[in-house]
């Protein structure tokens, strides 16, 4: 009895633990949807003239993505070990081995957010913005975001 | 009887040695006399096509045209280190002849006769023209010298012995120049030979088998990526079938795809480097592109476990 107590507890417990890093890499990936769901739903369709110019929404998108940047570091402060269940892309390893410098590409992200923040007037105004704030995506995208099928 | 079995035995070594010497042995190309002048505006696109900055580039700094090599290259074989291609006298490629280069390039072989390993992409940049290999070699002749060498490749045996690339070249690779499909168009004919050689797509978009040859029957169907971390994808009609001509010429110039993403990983140098070609070659690359018929290529592994 007692044995199959002690194995249930391990395996609730054991679960539980697996559980909780899928909900971490879970949690990883909707910060970094998110942020897309602005930069490329709004901010690249608008900048290509797939949705009319909105000066409104690029505020908003703009807004919405430098709130979402500042909680990269803490979201992504544990390594799931996992990734998320029939997930496009994924972290690489690579994120929890050079943490330090997965954190430092955060800053130049956040300074083109701030330079173009209000300033975006027209669809070329927001096609320089847009690829400014990509190009710091990506350089950390480069290393760090792993494609999975 | 010892005597003669052991006799045996060593003129049986010794053929199979000479066989395998044989086999193995570097077929150089004969340079044909160059027709005109290096053309360099031509060569500076091929170098952009053909990705050379990528690899070649010395990592950590931001100036893509110093060739300094350095870049560690993983593999399922071993650990592969990028070698110096800048025109440096001594550390790189400054006192190479044009046949030199040309050799190197089309049929990976250094100019003291050894192979190259694969990992350098000759199995496609076979296909170029001579001409061009020519132009490539007098635009790289205009870059910033950098000096210092890059140490040996870390590959265990029977890997690390170069003979044994006779073999695989051999079994996997081609020789066959480039031909123009006289049936398409002479964009389609542009953008078969920019993919195919210098921009050797295939060479990350296709499984391998076992030995690290491509696997024909899934040419650009996608693979698990060869250094190691996640997959690269199908690039046929059965991935990106979605996406138009148009797509795929934004993308190469951008990276932004159609579904709302941007390229990422091993894919934005190959976007840096296509950005600097005319709008014209990369139109070209991306209606042969949107040529290739769907193929279903391996299915990528479900989750990954463990980090």
């Amino acid at each position: 009895m007692k044995r199959t107590m002690i194995v249930a507890g391990v395996l609730v417990l054991g679960a539980g633990a697996v559980m909780a890093q899928q909900e971490i890499a879970v949690q990883q990936d909707n910060l970094m949807k998110s942020i897309a769901k602005n930069q490329y739903g709004v901010l690249q369709k608008m900048s290509k003239g797939d949705i009319p110019f909105d000066k409104k929404a690029v505020d908003q998108a703009i807004a919405a993505i430098e709130a979402d940047v500042a909680k990269i570091a803490k979201t992504f402060e544990i390594n799931p070990k996992q990734d998320v269940v029939n997930a496009t892309y994924g972290s690489s390893p690579k994120v929890w081995q050079n943490k330090a410098d997965f954190d430092a590409k955060i800053p130049p992200v956040q300074k083109a957010i701030t330079d173009v923040k209000g300033k975006i007037t027209d669809v070329a105004g927001l096609k320089a913005a847009y690829t400014t704030i990509n190009d710091r995506c990506n350089d950390c995208h480069e290393t760090y975001r792993v494609k999975l099928k | 009887m010892l005597r003669r079995t052991l006799l045996a035995a060593l003129i049986a070594a010794a053929a199979a040695f000479a066989l395998y010497w044989w086999l193995t042995a570097p077929a150089v190309l004969a340079l044909p006399a160059p027709t005109r002048n290096p053309d360099l505006a031509n060569g500076q696109e091929l170098f952009n096509a053909g990705g050379c900055s990528s690899c070649h580039a010395t990592p950590n700094q931001p100036d893509r045209l110093r060739l300094g090599g350095g870049l560690a290259l993983g593999s399922p074989f071993g650990t592969f280190y990028v070698p110096n291609i800048s025109p440096d006298p001594a550390d790189g490629i400054g006192r190479w002849s044009e046949a030199d280069f040309v050799n190197a390039v089309m049929r990976g072989i250094s100019p003291a006769g050894t192979h190259y390993f694969p990992a350098f992409p000759y199995t496609s940049y076979r296909l170029a023209s001579v001409d061009d290999v020519r132009d490539l070699f007098a635009y790289l002749k205009t870059l910033p010298p950098v000096s210092g060498t890059v140490g040996d490749h870390a590959l265990p045996f029977p890997f690390n012995i170069r003979r044994n690339v006779g073999i695989w070249k051999l079994l996997f690779m081609d020789t066959a120049p480039f031909v123009a499909d006289a049936t398409r168009s002479p964009q389609w004919n542009r953008g078969a030979y920019l993919v195919n050689a210098f921009g050797h797509c295939a060479e990350c978009h296709s499984p391998r088998n076992a030995l690290g040859g491509i696997i024909a029957g899934q040419r650009f169907a996608g693979g698990p990526n060869p250094e190691g971390e996640g997959w690269v994808p199908n690039i046929t009609q059965q991935g990106i079938g979605s996406w138009s001509e148009k797509d795929i010429a934004d993308f190469l110039e951008t990276g932004d795809m159609p579904e709302g993403d941007s390229a990422s990983g091993a894919m934005r140098p190959v976007i840096k480097n296509l950005a600097q070609l005319t709008a014209e070659d990369r139109a070209a690359m991306a209606a042969y592109l949107k040529s290739l018929p769907p193929v279903q290529g391996p299915t990528p592994p479900k989750r990954k476990e463990g980090g």
